[in-house]
């Protein structure tokens, strides 16, 4: 520590020591930096692993999948992909299609209706709110099993069995408890000024949620609309229970297709295509999960 | 009537989606299960009024129901804790500064898309197995591991791993939280000569409490609700010595296992009223440490 | 998030497209389903008997549906809670009971030589799908217990032996070799302790089934001791797998030792033995149970599947034109192989004969060649029957892995499985 020491009596000495201290800290900081990416890194090897498995075992050869723990295969089986695309009666250019429907109009259908449910239960007063944020709590707490056949028999006296409506609609009705509270929870934090302010101007309530609470809540909304993307994306109960006809499967209902526990399996393309099944909903992460980061700059927060 | 009608409107409104599919779509379901929770019904036969045996016979007789209770219990305690810490202290790592963050962000959350499925059970046996990778890492330190999913003193702990590795859900919510804080209390509080510890208690934590707060209820619910993963990682048998017995693999079983459909709503409402209560504590105790932003009650 | 009100009409529109989207065609004026449990090859066979059958009647439509085994009884039970049964689906030994015993199937009594031509079936083909007198499951596939063992490392020990008489003795001497010809590295087999249907072979070469003609239980205390001992032993002896490998329950293809290459012999289904080989680069054989030294032979026939007509079947005629189509059409046994298991028929199996793999070959000479060593059909399975397999499967653990020892927790089992049957009967 003898360097440290400062000699009041050299100017000279002082700008240098405050140099080396500026030094110094830089250093410190870019270890930090170092450490910090070190640790990430090394996070990421165990975060990736089971995917790096996946990807591997989807590119071996069928008797070898489960005989070797290598992930280095032997040889390397491309024609997992290009077969299994096409190994069950359909292709999978199908499911993707069908998936992509029920995806797409569930995650307009929670975005909306949940965010009008959420916007209800924050800002605006009304009889009987209590009780209903309550039962809104009660729907996400009965386990899904029981249920799933009275729910069946609703739907079939509907004539909705073996249509998409079973799998959209709920989506449209904001039957997801899980996005109305979280939106609930961010739009609380939004400063009540603002409405108020708009209110004094003359805007409606519908106003207020439109130009107000859904620009403030950007991260809310992206984040909301990257879980329903993933979870109706990967959604196999409610498929299983109402869709028959296999023209209209979806790619998780396909991928059980493939493996028979009891008897003969394809294994390498069933990992082949749950590799592929990925592909959508990490590219859609990736896009917006940006808009997570954004979503502050954009909207300033006063 | 005018009035009540011109106060609520706006309200009502909003909320109408949520009301029609509520009274129309989720509210029979829940009510017929409560029914059949006091009936005999094998889902062939008509369902037969049992009055409540059902629960008595839970309570009196089903040493299998108090095991999955004390499981899923311990599951709740230990996981629910580890994985929002995991998910706080990941998230609030990715909030600050660093380049290529983005890749970052997507890789935390790629364990999370792979869910439970039979590929991540067939992958966790062999992980965990007696020459399985966590066995192999741990020799190299000179430590004989054992069958971790095949012993049943560990093999819940191979579950709470695998909660704590698919953190990507609360972690993103966290992010978004974050995300929301103003920079400018930080930049008060750096002026101030605040620590960072400090700042974390003073700033972050008050900041994020709602976020927090949700993420504590609904991770705890789920905990509770936990099925697929120990479904799948245990064939759908709660093995080794019912150490899986997860409340609701105790639950499918008996509905879709063994026709006892009646049986299994009983069991459906009992873990809907101790979710129900647990909820309710956090919601009366959360007035104490959740405040919103400008928010008058 | 540029939403507004046009797009949100637009989306809705879209819904109702979408809903409307896989309604089933209307150019036919009967349709019919058919639902099973498959696989992709499976899958393919009986959607071309399905094209078939369509081509060859006009006027009938059928509709295919599929899902693998584990998700097929949820599925199923929903379906059938609901009163949407498809016209014709499969049906396994270990559910014919509980759906039949329910009123969930029709019986085919009345249409047996009456739209339904089972004259060219085998004697006894039908009896295990035959509840109090009444048909309620056609056997599409026979298959028997088996042992699966690996051809090439029993050549590697240099064992010779043979797969249809031999003991219990014969087997732990074998799986004494196995081991010490790959020091360790591969032990004889796997530990069948918590395999119930091993167990039930055991049982019968005692001489009693499992369970007495008036559901109640038949087998003994000391049945399941000596049975949990006798693995006990070999395990202890560390020439079967040891108890990690054990305890996992109802293991899928992928978690048998004998595809993993740390055992050498398992247990599956005659029909099943296909499938472990094309997970496995060495050849595999089947062998039969192994014989209890001065006791009778344990094995019986019984249908890997059945297929069955449902109580919500609107269209009987048509379902069973379809069902009588699979069984006897030559063209429909040829596209389904012994996917399903042996044509439980002469005329079936001589239409296959020239089109099998060498694994289906081997798999139906060990089929032939076991004939004569088979005893009737067990007595009918109570309703609980499946739980009481579970029950056996949790105590047997318990011996496993040493918490219990095999005769009191054989007697504990004994006495869980009564208040099962007792709770399951009320």
């Amino acid at each position: 520590m003898k360097t440290n020491v400062i000699d009041p009596t050299s100017w000279d000495d002082d700008a240098r020591i405050a140099r080396g201290i500026k030094l110094r800290q830089q250093a410190t900081a870019r270890r930090a930096r170092l450490l910090k990416h070190v640790f990430l890194i090394a996070f990421s090897g165990i975060m990736l692993y089971p995917l790096l498995w996946l990807v591997a075992s989807s590119l071996k050869p069928e008797d070898q999948i489960f005989g070797s723990l290598s992930l280095w295969p032997s040889e390397w089986r491309w024609d997992n992909y290009t077969q299994g695309w096409n190994a069950l009666p359909l292709s999978f250019t199908v499911f993707y299609k069908n998936s992509a429907i029920v995806t797409v109009l569930s995650v307009i259908g929670n975005l909306l209706s949940c965010s009008f449910a959420a916007y209800a239960f924050a800002r605006l007063q009304f009889t009987g709110k209590t009780l209903f944020f309550g039962l809104m709590m009660m729907t996400m707490m009965i386990p899904y099993h029981v249920v799933l056949i009275p729910q069946y028999v609703l739907f079939l006296n509907l004539g909705w069995v073996d249509t998409y409506l079973p799998l959209i609609v709920p989506r449209f009705l904001a039957a997801d408890g899980f996005f109305v509270f979280l939106m609930v929870q961010f739009f609380r934090q939004i400063p009540r000024e603002l409405d108020e302010a708009a209110m004094i101007d003359g805007c409606s309530p519908f106003k207020i949620y439109w130009a107000v609470i859904l620009p403030l809540s950007l991260p809310a909304m992206a984040t909301a609309a990257i879980f329903s993307l993933i979870w109706v994306w990967e959604d196999f109960l409610a498929p299983l229970i109402y869709l028959n006809d296999i023209n209209s499967y979806t790619v998780p209902l396909a991928l059980r297709l493939f493996v028979d526990q009891e008897g003969q399996s394809a294994f390498g393309q069933m990992f082949a295509m749950s590799v592929l099944s990925l592909v959508p909903v990490l590219l859609f992460f990736v896009a917006f999960q940006k808009l997570i980061i954004r979503g502050i700059a954009t909207s300033g927060m006063k | 009537m005018r009035r009540f009608f011109r106060r609520n409107a706006a309200g009502y409104l909003f909320l109408s989606p949520w009301l029609v599919g509520f009274f129309l779509l989720a509210l029979g379901p829940i009510l017929a299960s409560l029914y059949l929770s006091f009936t005999h019904y094998d889902m062939v036969s008509t369902p037969r009024w049992v009055g409540v045996d059902n629960y008595v016979y839970m309570f009196d007789r089903d040493r299998r129901f108090w095991r999955a209770l004390s499981v899923t219990f311990h599951y709740v305690a230990i996981a629910v804790p580890l994985r929002l810490a995991m998910a706080l202290a990941v998230a609030m790592l990715l909030d600050k500064g660093l380049r290529s963050i983005g890749v970052y962000r997507a890789i935390f959350y790629l364990p999370s898309l792979l869910g439970a499925s039979i590929a991540i059970a067939i992958l966790w046996r062999e992980m965990f197995g007696l020459n399985g990778m966590v066995n192999e890492a741990l020799a190299m330190i000179g430590i004989t591991g054992i069958g971790w999913i095949t012993t049943p003193s560990t093999s819940l702990y191979t579950i709470v791993i695998l909660a704590m590795w698919q953190f990507g859900s609360p972690m993103l919510i966290f992010l978004a939280g974050l995300r929301g804080i103003p920079r400018d209390l930080y930049e008060a509080a750096e002026i101030d000569g605040t620590p960072k510890w400090r700042q974390f208690f003073r700033i972050t934590l008050p900041m994020l409490a709602p976020v927090l707060f949700f993420n504590l209820v609904l991770q705890t619910i789920e905990a509770f609700k936990t099925f697929t993963s120990a479904f799948v990682i245990s064939n759908g048998s709660g093995a080794p010595a019912d150490s899986l017995l997860f409340y609701t693999v105790y639950l499918f079983n008996e509905a879709f296992k063994f026709f006892r459909m009646g049986y299994a709503s009983a069991l459906a409402w009992v873990l809907l009223i101790i979710i129900g209560a647990f909820t309710a504590v956090a919601f009366a105790t959360s007035k104490y440490w959740v405040h919103y932003e400008n928010e008058r009650d | 998030m540029t939403l507004n009100r046009r797009k949100l009409l637009q989306s809705m529109t879209a819904l109702a497209a979408a809903g409307a989207l896989p309604l089933p065609a209307f150019a036919q004026d009967r349709a019919i389903r058919h639902f099973w449990w498959g696989n992709p090859e499976r899958d393919r066979r009986t959607f071309e008997v399905i094209e078939g059958f369509k081509a060859a009647n006009a006027g009938i439509n059928v509709t295919g549906e599929t899902i693998g085994w584990g998700d097929y009884w949820t599925k199923m039970a929903t379906q059938t809670a609901g009163g949407n049964m498809a016209d014709v689906i499969q049906m396994a030994h270990t559910y014919i009971h509980e759906y039949a015993g329910r009123g969930a199937l029709r019986g085919l009594n009345d249409y047996v030589g009456k739209g339904l031509d089972l004259s060219h079936y085998d004697a006894g083909a039908n009896d295990v799908g035959t509840i109090d007198g009444q048909l309620y499951g056609i056997n599409i596939g026979s298959t028997s217990q088996a042992i699966p063992y690996n051809i090439a490392a029993f050549e590697k020990a240099g064992i010779s032996f043979d797969p249809l008489t031999w003991t219990t003795d014969d087997f732990a001497a074998i799986c004494q070799k196995i081991t010490d010809a790959t020091g360790g590295a591969m032990t004889g087999s796997e530990d069948l302790s918590l395999y119930i249907e091993t167990f039930e072979v055991w049982c019968r070469a005692a001489g009693h089934d499992m369970y007495n003609t008036d559901g109640t239980l038949a087998m003994t205390a000391e049945d399941v001791a000596s049975y949990w001992a006798f693995w006990g032993g070999l395990r202890d002896a560390g020439i079967v797998e040891g108890k990690d490998a054990t305890v996992i329950l109802d293991k899928g293809m992928a978690d048998l030792g004998i595809v993993k290459g740390t055992a050498a012999m398992t247990f599956r289904y005659a029909n099943q033995v296909g499938a472990v080989q094309s997970l496995m680069t060495d050849p595999v054989g089947a062998a039969m149970v192994p014989q209890r030294p001065g006791m009778g032979f344990g094995h019986y026939v019984l249908p890997s599947m059945f297929l069955c007509l449902t109580r919500d079947s609107a269209d009987v005629e048509a379902a069973l034109a379809y069902i009588n189509n699979w069984i006897t059409n030559p063209e429909a046994i040829k596209i389904l192989g012994i996917d399903r298991g042996i044509p439980p028929s002469q005329i079936g199996r001589d239409t296959l004969e020239p089109t099998l793999s060498p694994v289906e070959k081997n798999v139906v000479a060990y089929f032939g060649g076991i004939q004569d060593k088979i005893g009737p059909v067990p007595n009918a399975t109570p309703k609980g029957a499946g739980e009481v397999r579970d029950a056996f499967m949790r105590i047997g653990t318990d011996v496993v892995l040493g918490y219990t020892p095999a005769d009191e927790a054989a007697g504990m089992f004994i006495q869980d499985a009564q208040d099962i049957l007792a709770r399951a009967a009320g």
